[in-house]
């Protein structure tokens, strides 16, 4: 094992600096993917499989409203489409928060409300987002309804999930301490108890809002006449590839600007306490002071070269 | 005054065969401007006795008085890790458990942060400090509540050799400069007799099994040959109740 770290090291040292950094592999991967489609296109010389160009045309005329394609007697566009899915996932996304939030919070404190939930929400963890796709288009007909629900169904779960586990990894030696030094109630449910919470809410947001997305656009394909997963079948049902693709590259970039434009921001304000990590302290979930592991922990922690490490590691509480 | 006293103290933890006594019929009393260690082998009672001591636990009987001129006295409390809100500030955690935010609060707390060498480090926060920083200001922050009486466990039990003997020091300034109690737990025989002038005890099941006066002049040098004869007369102690062997 020594060995091969050291033989990594080596070959690491004879690259520039730069070509080492995650900002280039980060980089890089766009381009890795462009070479295999190219690769895949001459290859196959399919006349249903897309070139990126004409992927790339398709989207700037989407863009530009140049394409002269209208998805409804009501000359609706991609703003519009893009803007009936957001308003259905931001509706269902902030009430699976909080009916996730609150049935989680109770499941974490009461072991009865816990067993009487948990089955139920397993269960609908493991659910495919088609069986409730095809029930919401039969139960509800091509209404902003159905897709809502769907966002709540996909989402909630996650949120419970993550919250609880949360209210059940609260730092006991935290509130013990506090207890000692008599530190009234509110002020150890403010300082204490919420910030400890935030990583498993954070962990609740993204991921509510990533499946939250899937079950919505999966939903659209089958029991909507709107929004962007309609949009994606129109394409499917036309025989155009490149409507299909680029339409989910439209969503992809969405949701990265969204990561980096929102959630990247709002997780850097919410945990710069946090010291910088390295690689082994991220594996062993050492997170500055406070050791527990959350469930779908994913507050990712940019990793720099040369960062300090001279960081203690938190305490064995 | 502040004093400590413990009466008839017994606890207990589970119930039927997964019974284990902690403490059994415990009675000590401390007063005035003592430094007493609890020494003992593990799973002796010495952090029940704490905990019963700052209320973090209620006993099984037994009475338990801590008083400061005849009034309830004010705890403080250093515990074996630092016991950092991570997401706060090393003044913020100061902060935490006073009763006000005002100036001269700040102005306290900024006071036992220069004492334990911190005073610049007041925005930073806790992970990044190294272990002795975080347990210093875990010190700093038990005694800028002032409190009467001051409990300490194991404090220095996590912390390299060099760290944990510059901070004792520390400490022993701290506790010679503001006259406190101090209550201290510790398994470390050496570090008992370095800063104790009293050497409770404690066996297996929670017995206080003996008192030992130290009555050495401060400040103690663990390389004097007095502490050093100090030292093998409480581990011949040990040996002669046992404790060694258990």
């Amino acid at each position: 094992m020594a060995t091969a770290v050291a033989t990594a090291s080596r070959a690491q040292r004879g690259l520039p600096r730069i070509l080492r950094s995650p900002r280039t592999a980060r980089i890089l991967f766009p381009f890795v993917v462009l070479g295999i489609w190219y690769f895949i296109y001459y290859t196959l010389d399919s006349r249903i499989f897309p070139s990126p160009q004409q992927v790339a045309v398709f989207m700037w005329e989407e863009i530009t409203l140049t394409s002269g394609v209208r998805y409804s007697s009501v000359a609706e566009n991609l703003y519009v489409q893009f803007g009936i899915t957001l308003m259905r996932l931001t509706i269902g996304f902030f009430i699976a928060l909080i009916v996730g939030t609150i049935i989680g919070l109770a499941m974490g404190v009461s072991k009865k409300v816990d067993a009487f939930f948990h089955d139920w929400v397993m269960g609908l963890l493991a659910m495919p987002a088609l069986v409730y796709a095809l029930f919401l288009g039969l139960a509800l007909g091509f209404t902003n309804v159905g897709p809502i629900i769907a966002v709540v169904l996909a989402g909630a779960p996650f949120v419970i999930i993550n919250i609880r586990e949360g209210v059940r990894n609260t730092p006991k030696e935290l509130i013990d301490m506090a207890r000692s030094f008599e530190v009234p109630q509110n002020k150890v449910t403010r300082h204490v108890l919420l910030p400890s919470l935030m990583p498993f809410f954070f962990a609740a947001i993204r991921y509510a809002y990533a499946v939250g997305w899937k079950g919505l656009v999966i939903t659209e394909v089958f029991a909507s006449d709107r929004g962007m997963g309609w949009t994606i079948k129109f394409w499917y049902d036309a025989h155009r590839a490149h409507g299909v693709i680029g339409y989910a590259l439209f969503f992809i970039i969405f949701a990265l600007a969204l990561e980096k434009l929102v959630f990247d921001p709002l997780a850097d304000r919410a945990f710069k306490w946090r010291p910088k990590m390295d690689a082994v302290q991220m594996a062993e979930g050492d997170f500055g002071g406070v050791q527990r592991e959350g469930f779908l922990f994913i507050e990712d922690q940019e990793i720099e070269e040369g960062a300090d490490t001279t960081v203690a590691k938190g305490g064995n509480f | 005054m502040a004093e400590i006293k413990v009466e008839g103290l017994h606890k207990e933890f589970g119930v039927g065969e997964d019974r284990v006594v902690a403490l059994e019929n415990v009675n000590l009393k401390v007063n005035g401007h003592v430094f007493v260690s609890i020494v003992g082998p593990s799973g002796c009672g010495k952090s029940t006795l704490l905990n019963i001591l700052s209320g973090i636990e209620t006993p099984s009987s037994g009475k338990v008085t801590i008083t400061q001129d005849n009034h309830d006295a004010e705890p403080g409390y250093v515990f074996q890790a630092a016991r950092l809100l991570p997401w706060r500030t090393v003044m913020d955690n100061l902060l935490f458990v006073q009763k006000d935010r005002s100036d001269e609060t700040r102005a306290r707390c900024q006071k036992y942060l220069d004492m334990v060498q911190l005073g610049d480090k007041v925005d930073k926060y806790p992970g990044e400090l190294s272990g002795g920083m975080q347990q210093r200001v875990g010190i700093a922050r038990a005694f800028s509540i002032e409190p009467d009486v001051l409990f300490m466990d194991e404090p220095f039990s996590h912390l390299d050799a060099i760290t944990a003997r510059s901070l004792r020091r520390e400490l022993h300034e701290m506790w010679s400069h503001t006259k406190k109690t101090v209550l201290f737990v510790t398994h470390d025989v050496g570090e008992a007799v370095e800063l104790s002038n009293r050497i409770l005890v404690f066996a297996k099941g929670g017995k206080l099994e003996d008192d030992l006066q130290i009555d050495l002049p401060f400040p103690r040098d663990p390389a004097e040959e007095e502490v050093a004869v100090a030292k093998a007369q409480v581990l011949r102690k040990f040996e002669e109740l046992d404790l060694i062997a258990s």
